[in-house]
């Protein structure tokens, strides 16, 4: 007993014995060692740091080392929990055979050593070769050039070690306390006693169904992205709770159903599929439950990053649908508004560029909140009358007839309507108590040309309201604004292309702004190619994060299946031998088999499908208000893709698992 | 004919790597005819499991052979055994083997299941054999909600419900307290009047006792074998003990 090395060659021939479950977890550790180290390196290294906006870079990819960081912790501590309960019988057999709890406790302690060793060297090996090629790809994505040169910073190392040695050791004391609890006895017998039939709740079947189609009728009816951002995480909730109750309790009462109807339950397949699945279900249904719902934000988080950051193009022109854009900060008058378009006519001379597709326009926007004919000041709201916001642009019939070239011919209190989106009824307009009759209702393709991704985002409604004059237009704004008099003017907007060179639209846009401050104007110069720059290193980061992520948590999604899977293949052994020898033959085995695996395999990622196509128009409106990505085909082929990625990876392991599983049975 | 004919049946496991070779059976012939209830006796070890097994064609012999009403076993192609098993053999274990999973009506079932019988006939099929058993009130209880007794009924009532030619028991009573044996033992007297035909194996000489004859085996032979015949049923209750004592003390042919 005491001879030298006996411990250490027990354990190892232990996790050699064990390989079936050790090996994976082995992989995922190093998975996790080396992805946490990966992001971390990443966050710390030179060439990051010396990137020109590298705060928001290295905040999002702090943010990723610390949802890997937590996730594994999750993991690991999962898995060894399932190895752990699958090896008190042998603990229990070394202590009946007159091993003392001190002993088993070295034996983990080495084995623990041993295979933490191992994975946090083979995942920061990985992690150092693999590192040099994330970071490459991150560079690639944010559209810089790569560095040569290789470095290991030895923080990120160092804290790796910490991390993951930390969580080895609280799997060891756990480990320790769970067989220094048990009594070896226990430790032998195991679960043999046969389970109750879990009952049927149909209370909780139907609030499961009330809450899931809650969820989804929050996400199919939402209009407003306002509304959108807001219900969005009540539907979430909604969903969630829906799937935990519709697996656990919605599953059984299906199942128990489908036993009822005698034609179609005592036929060979669904005799016993049926019946294995009942109390399947009643030990699964919550981890297949998390399952789904790992899966849903997987294939969320990847679709929308990936299509934001494919969708840059689209979102750029959203908002910027000139090259340059000029606006003066809030309303001038129009002498300042002349001295402005000067001030710009002059500048762009100077830096010897031409002015293309120029646009420009005087309005002034008004938010309110629509009843009906009538509108008032929004002042703060309700999330009810998230869809009653509306947006008024106020111009006069000169600039109507400047972009249009009609001529309206409107009196004081007259006025021509153009709807964005959204409905006026009648012929009367009222503001707090200022009314105007609707002369006729009018459409602006010139005004309005280039705006229609906006539009479409556009939170609430929206309406452009010509009236007469000037005038007229105070008159309204001093309805709305009763508490106090309104600085007079327009806002003043100038937009148009240089088909200069990037750097010379830089150029262009500091001389604008110092010339501006110059002349003590109040106006702000900006160009696309600036936010370009900004939003790829923003999506950038984001879509490698959601990656990177995304991978993780295939990574966890898959071994918890595959943990799962085994279990329950010990359990079925019992099972499949007693039919065998009643008279199941190999082949109807085989297809029994296949058809639990399939059903408790792709349950989850079919129901995960569902939630996603649900959750389609929220997520759409979202990514479109908080991000103006309007490209619904683009996001909808992203997110297609993505799950056809991630069914793919699916069914590699299931085919995979499904082996190791009959394997088991036979 | 005889129903069941044993001929020269011989098994010999090899180890692993080849090294040991471990003779189960080394030359057992029997014949069972219709109608009979056989036991057969032997210490553990001396290859009753093994020769159960091999008349049930879940393993197969090294050499030998063994007919079913004329049929080999070994003949029958792999893709037949299983319903041969369910619908020519009936099966009554030790430790019950009923699925947790399933209510004991769906228990009996499982064989009829399996063989795409319809619910009605299942259910016609089950009336009788359940009232003769005792378990008409509890087909709905799961196994974990009732006796061990009660259990081993509703085992026999699946190996009962597919009419089978021959029912064979392995250790049927070795889970069972001495009232719940008893009852079981004279179930199995009753359905063997009935005409069915029964091959026990048992280590019980309580259980043996209720058979028409009694084979010993020892060391992978049959050893011996004595028919009850017209005595009751404690004469031939003390001739099977005697019979194990000559045997344990090392008369009759294998003397070591």
């Amino acid at each position: 007993m005491r001879r030298k090395g006996f411990f250490t060659k027990l354990a190892l021939t232990n996790i050699r014995k064990n390989a079936q479950t050790y090996f994976p977890y082995i992989f995922a550790s190093s998975a996790a060692v080396m992805m946490f180290y990966n992001m971390l390196y990443l966050s710390l290294s030179r060439e990051v740091r010396a990137m020109s906006d590298s705060h928001a870079v290295r905040t999002v990819l702090g943010l990723g080392v610390w949802v890997i960081g937590i996730f594994s912790v999750i993991l690991l501590l999962y898995i060894n929990s399932f190895l752990i309960k699958r090896r008190k019988k042998e603990f229990g057999l070394f202590n009946i055979l007159g091993m003392e709890k001190k002993h088993i406790a070295r034996i983990m302690l080495i084995e623990t050593a041993v295979t933490g060793f191992v994975c946090i060297g083979i995942g920061l090996i990985a992690g150092i070769l693999f590192g040099k090629l994330g970071l490459l790809l991150l560079l690639r994505l944010l559209h810089m050039d790569a560095v040569f040169g290789f470095e290991i910073p030895l923080r990120a190392v160092a804290l790796t070690v910490a991390v993951f040695g930390a969580i080895f050791l609280i799997n060891l004391i756990y480990n320790v306390f769970q067989v220094h609890l048990s009594r070896p006895i226990e430790l032998l017998k195991g679960s043999q006693v046969g389970e109750k039939e879990p009952p049927t709740k149909w209370l909780m079947a139907l609030t499961g169904a009330a809450a899931l189609g809650g969820g989804y009728y929050i996400s199919l009816t939402v209009e407003s992205p306002i509304a959108a951002l807001y219900l969005f995480f009540i539907a979430v909730l909604l969903v969630i709770a829906g799937t935990y109750n519709l697996f656990t309790a919605g599953s059984i009462a299906i199942l128990k159903l489908l036993r009822r109807n005698r034609r179609f339950y005592y036929r060979t397949g669904p005799f016993i599929a049926v019946s294995g699945m009942i109390y399947r279900m009643k030990q699964n249904a919550a981890g297949l439950a998390s399952i789904c719902i790992l899966s849903t934000m997987v294939i969320v988080m990847v679709s929308s990053t990936v299509s934001l950051y494919a969708g840059l193009e689209n979102s750029l022109r959203n908002r910027y649908i000139r090259e340059i854009q000029v606006n003066s900060v809030g309303t001038v008058p129009a002498e300042i508004m002349e001295r402005m378009e000067q001030a710009v006519a002059d500048t762009v001379e100077q830096a010897g560029i031409t002015v293309h597709n120029p646009y420009s326009l005087r309005s002034v926007t008004e938010i309110t909140l629509q009843d009906g004919n009538a509108f008032t000041r929004l002042r703060g709201m309700t999330l009810g009358q998230a869809d009653d916001i509306a947006l008024l642009l106020l111009v006069t019939t000169d600039e109507y007839r400047r972009h249009e070239g009609v001529d309206a011919d409107l009196s004081a209190g007259e006025a021509l309507v153009h709807v964005i989106k959204g409905n006026i009824p009648g012929d009367m307009l009222d503001f707090g108590g200022y009314s105007l009759n609707i002369r006729g209702r009018v459409d602006l393709p010139n005004m309005m040309d280039g705006f229609e991704g906006q539009q479409a985002n556009l939170p609430g409604r929206g309406y452009v309201i010509i009236m007469a004059n000037e005038q007229e237009l105070l008159k309204i704004r001093r309805a709305l604004n009763p508490d106090r008099e309104p600085q007079p003017g327009f806002e003043f907007s100038y937009y148009f292309d240089t088909k200069a060179e990037r750097e010379a639209q830089f150029e262009l846009v500091s001389a604008l702004n110092s010339r501006f401050g110059e002349l003590g104007l109040p106006a702000e110069a900006s160009a696309r190619e600036k936010m370009r720059d900004d939003f790829l290193s923003m999506y950038g980061v984001l879509f490698f994060l959601g990656m990177f992520l995304g991978a993780l948590f295939i990574l966890g999604t898959v071994l918890i299946i595959y943990y799962k899977q085994i279990t329950e293949g010990y359990d079925d052994r019992e099972r499949f031998a007693i039919m065998t020898k009643v008279g199941l033959s190999r082949d109807e085995i085989r297809r029994t088999i296949r058809f639990q695996v399939l059903s408790v395999f792709y349950l989850p990622l079919v129901v995960a499908v569902c939630h996603i196509a649900a959750a389609f128009p929220v997520i759409r409106k979202l990514i479109g208000g908080l991000f103006g990505m309007t490209d619904t085909w683009l996001y909808a082929a992203c997110t297609a893709l993505t799950i056809l990625v991630f069914a793919v990876c699916y069914a590699m392991i299931y085919a995979l698992t499904a082996r190791t599983y009959y394997r088991i049975v036979r | 004919m005889a129903l069941l004919e044993v001929r020269n049946l011989k098994k010999i496991y090899t180890t692993r790597f080849g090294r040991h070779q471990v003779q189960a059976l080394s030359n057992v012939s029997f014949t069972v005819e219709e109608g009979e209830f056989v036991a057969i006796m032997g210490e553990s070890g001396s290859g009753k499991t093994t020769l159960l097994n091999i008349l049930a064609a879940l393993d197969a012999p090294t050499s030998g052979e063994v007919l079913l009403a004329g049929r080999s076993l070994t003949s029958i192609p792999e893709k037949e055994i299983s319903a041969f098993r369910r619908d020519q053999l009936g099966f009554v274990f030790q430790d019950f083997n009923l699925l947790d999973t399933f209510n004991l009506r769906d228990n009996i079932f499982l064989p009829l299941v399996l063989a795409g019988k319809s619910y009605k006939e299942m259910s016609a099929r089950l009336a009788p054999i359940a009232r003769t058993l005792g378990i008409s009130d509890i087909l709905d209880k799961f196994p974990y909600e009732v006796s061990g007794g009660q259990k081993q009924r509703a085992a026999v009532a699946r190996a009962l419900i597919t009419h089978p030619r021959i029912v064979l028991a392995d250790e049927p009573t070795g889970a069972l307290d001495s009232r719940s044996s008893d009852e079981l033992l004279n179930l199995f007297g009753e359905i063997n009047r009935q005409g069915q035909t029964i091959l026990m194996v048992t280590h019980s000489v309580k259980a043996a006792s209720h058979a028409n004859r009694v084979m010993f085996i020892k060391d992978g032979e049959v050893f011996h074998q004595i028919y009850r015949a017209s005595r009751s049923r404690n004469e031939f209750y003390q001739q099977i003990s005697d019979t194990l004592t000559v045997m344990a003390t090392g008369g009759g042919r294998d003397a070591s």
